[in-house]
């Protein structure tokens, strides 16, 4: 089968992106890969060819429901009717519907969750799958930054032999995380295709201030003067609120963008900024998911990202098309404790644990503590996997590790502000990579430069005009106009 | 702010003979018994699942509102009563008007299919086959579909149609401008995104919950202009199927009202329904409410009727537990029917 071919039929396109070929390659040689693509960077071509290839579908096991929705939604646009997405928002009617044509489908997501079920589960295991993918996969590990017990135990669907080879995905993974994909999955001396961490084209600055208040003055400041489109991450849906309603009173086209906005609000807000109607997006770090935008020339983040990983993936969006683009860090005292807060917020504490034992010793059952709101939907995920292998003092001392972990990933991020070490050279580390040689304004610990990179803001072209309702129906509705 | 107003209008309507809780349940359009009862007593049709999707903080918070700007005085079992600024406020009549009774939430529907079909057109006429749906929800998208085909799209005709449809109702419509305003760009086409709710309370200088409080009164004034006038908006007309409520009673409601028009007995719809007779009897109520011809006599005399009524007027009260005192021989239930029939013919 000629590759170059495949890839120009089904998808239009004359070249692959670095990887992709290699994998793909793989994949239909019948093994295993894991796959370390960063975002934007043409994961998902890596299972929708062979997808075009085989005639059995493919199975693509996803932990992210946003993400999931993205996908489905991106193979629906460019026409493929053949794909199904089993989650929880499916009705009984529609699910019962999936699973009786599952066969037919080209592309089948699944969540975890769903994945357990014992009826999709007895379903998938009697069907003919020519690939597995696990998208997202250092969700599966333990040391993921989306800790998801259902995800750890996939393993426990796949046969465990005569299988379809399984591609894991995903765009950040350290060492540990990688060794535990790749047990987890039962993954047969996989082929192993890491990209470069390193974004040379995304310029790395940090901005150390003296209080909060500062920072939100600074931010106003520049996206004023300076081009976007950008993102800001901020910490909570208030602040999103707060920031994007300031940036709109000073005529800069902004909106706010978090979990608690209506769907169809998320969408506007994400056509308008494809379309450049929008200079700024304002988002909770929780949720900067599914905006695809080429040229996003700026990210700020108001406060530290939790982890490296987030780090990286946040910024990540800046500078897809290869362009210059610049990530600001901002910082204030006691920032490194609000990101550890949040680190740890959904980790099980000892009171937790030690409820949940009272009330199995009770007779009851433990979801009781999380219908009645004692115990959030992690936390009960979380307790119930492990509870139902170790002793309560391991669950314990596992948690606790776990909550060192993450103290020690904020620490990491913290030591971008407070090393002197290169930035760029501290986050390629953490993913195990080396960076090989220095380049031209790096960051702000190398030296940086940038009136080059940072221009000026055109405040005549963006903002967004209300006319009447007359003219928009002419707009939306007539010919020729 | 408009959702502190209408609140306030319900509470007076109240009379503080309930606590604010009916509020909350007669917004979110409960269907118990007791509430639609309370809609019909008190003449809430308007306000009857207005807000479908309103969260209990939500409304917490604009009560706390209410009490802090010192119009309403909250008692500890959850009742409340209402300060002379807050009757005062009551008093100002509401700049715009709903139909709930009538749409109880499936306004946001109609428009979701409108909005899809003018996304689906709008790139249609760009020459665009492929763009991500505005409505996820796959039932709408069907429907969509169907519609669509239905009236022959590919004649590239529709949008002409529409166009003219949408644009000649609206123009019927005496409700301000800036509301046709806010719907119309609520809606999405090609490379023309719709505006977010946050867009649009900065452009009309509102609260983001008033900009949806216009726009749900908008769609109401909207929808009955369609259905009064269905020949002359064949199109908007079919998107508004199944939209507009005509069976006014609720489901378990109608199955009893289906035995007693054979002419079973209270008791005996129980032992059949396998129901309480305290439900039975909330489901006649729910009849003697929304039926202009029920006749409430096999319950009560038109002697007792009279008495009822009178006893309202002279105490000045529809508070069952006050008239039970005062009527001591009469049941709740004949009371409650009385003031259900009372209502109505008022």
């Amino acid at each position: 089968m000629n590759l170059q071919g495949a890839l120009k039929q089904y998808f239009g396109y004359d070249t692959f992106r670095s990887g992709q070929e290699e994998i793909i390659g793989n994949i239909l040689k019948g093994k295993d890969v894991v796959a370390i693509l960063p975002t934007g960077m043409g994961k998902s071509l890596c299972y929708q060819l062979p997808g075009y290839l085989f005639q059995k579908p493919v199975l693509i096991v996803s932990p992210l429901l946003s993400l999931m929705q993205d996908q489905v939604d991106q193979l629906k646009q460019r026409g493929e009717k053949r794909v199904v997405a089993l989650n929880s928002f499916l009705t009984m009617e529609q699910k019962k519907y999936a699973l009786h044509f599952l066969q037919e489908y080209r592309f089948i997501f699944v969540s975890p969750e769903m994945l357990l079920q014992p009826q999709v589960k007895a379903r998938i295991q009697e069907m003919e799958l020519s690939l597995i993918v696990a998208d997202e996969a250092h969700c599966i590990s333990q040391w993921g930054f989306d800790f998801r017990p259902d995800y750890l135990r996939i393993g426990e669907v796949l046969p465990e032999s005569n299988r379809p080879p399984i591609l894991a995905l995903s765009a950040t993974a350290t060492d540990s995380v990688l060794r535990d994909i790749k047990s987890y999955l039962n993954m047969d001396e996989p082929f192993q295709y890491m990209h470069t961490v390193n974004r040379e084209n995304i310029h790395l600055v940090k901005k150390a201030f003296m209080n909060r208040e500062e920072k939100i003055e600074w931010i106003i400041e520049h996206v004023k003067n300076t081009a976007g489109p950008g993102i800001i991450y901020t910490q909570s849906r208030a602040k999103a609120e707060a920031i994007s309603l300031q940036l709109i009173q000073q005529n800069v086209a902004a909106a706010a963008y978090h979990a608690g906005k209506e769907t169809q609000d998320r969408q506007f807000i994400q056509q308008q900024f494809l379309a450049g109607k929008l200079e700024w997006i304002v988002a909770t770090n929780a949720f900067g998911m599914g905006i695809h935008k080429e040229n996003v020339r700026q990210v700020i983040h108001e406060t530290m990202p939790a982890t490296l990983s987030n780090y990286m993936q946040e910024i990540g969006r800046a500078g897809r098309d290869g362009n210059s683009a610049v990530a600001f860090l901002l910082y204030c005292d006691g920032d490194e404790q609000f990101a550890k807060f949040i680190a740890t917020e959904d980790l099980p504490k000892e009171v937790h644990i030690d409820r949940f034992m009272q009330t199995v010793a009770a007779g009851e059952h433990p979801e009781s503590l999380y219908t009645k709101g004692e115990l959030s939907e992690v936390v009960f995920r979380v307790l119930s996997y492990w509870l139902a292998r170790e002793s309560a003092e391991k669950v314990k001392s596992r948690m606790l590790d776990l909550q060192l972990k993450k103290f020690e990933e904020v620490e990491l991020v913290l030591n971008l502000i407070s090393h002197q070490e290169c930035m760029r050279r501290q986050v390629v580390r953490y993913f195990g990579q080396e960076l090989l040689e220095q380049q031209e304004n790096c960051c702000t610990n190398c030296g940086i430069e940038l009136s080059n990179l940072v221009q000026k803001r055109d405040a005549s072209k963006t903002t967004v005009k209300m006319t009447n309702w007359q003219q928009r129906l002419d707009k939306l509705l007539a010919r020729n106009l | 702010m408009l959702i502190q107003q209408i609140l306030l209008k319900i509470l007076y309507t109240f009379q503080q003979e309930r606590t604010v809780s009916a509020a909350f349940h007669l917004l979110k359009g409960k269907r118990s018994g007791q509430t639609i009862h309370d809609v019909g007593l008190y003449n809430l049709y308007p306000f009857f699942g207005l807000l479908p999707k309103l969260t209990r903080q939500k409304f917490d918070e604009q009560i706390d509102l209410l009490f802090a700007k010192n119009a309403i005085l909250i008692e500890e079992n959850g009742y409340y009563s209402i300060t002379e600024y807050g009757k005062q406020l009551a008093a100002q009549s509401l700049p715009i008007s709903f139909d709930s009774w009538h749409y109880r939430g499936n306004e946001h529907l109609f428009f979701s299919r409108v909005s899809l079909i003018v996304q689906s057109l709008s790139h249609q006429l760009h020459q665009k086959n492929t763009f991500i749906p505005i409505e996820r929800n796959e039932q709408i998208q069907q429907w969509v579909r169907q519609f669509l085909l239905r009236h022959q799209y590919q004649k590239q005709l529709l949008q002409q149609a529409l166009h003219s449809e949408i644009s000649v109702s609206l123009s019927m419509l005496t409700i301000e401008e800036k509301i046709k305003d806010l719907i119309i760009y609520r809606l999405s086409g090609y490379n023309e995104p719709g505006f977010t709710w946050q867009q649009l309370a900065f452009g009309y200088e509102m609260h983001e919950m008033d900009v949806q409080l216009l726009y749900i009164s908008g769609l109401h004034a909207w929808l009955n202009e369609l259905s009064h006038k269905s020949a002359q908006y064949p199109l908007l007309h079919d998107i508004m199927q199944n939209i507009r409520v005509e069976v006014l009673l609720t489901s378990s409601a109608n199955a009893t009202a289906k035995l007693y028009k054979v002419g079973r007995t209270i008791e005996e719809i129980s032992q059949i329904r396998r129901l309480k007779i305290n439900t039975i009897e909330d489901h006649i109520v729910e009849m003697a409410m929304n039926e202009t011809n029920f006749s409430i006599e096999p319950f009560i005399t038109i002697e007792e009727q009279q008495q009822v009524l009178a006893a309202v007027e002279d105490y000045g009260t529809k508070r069952l537990k006050t008239l039970k005192e005062i009527l001591p021989h009469l049941s709740y239930f004949q009371l409650r029917l009385t003031l259900a029939k009372g209502a109505i013919t008022t």
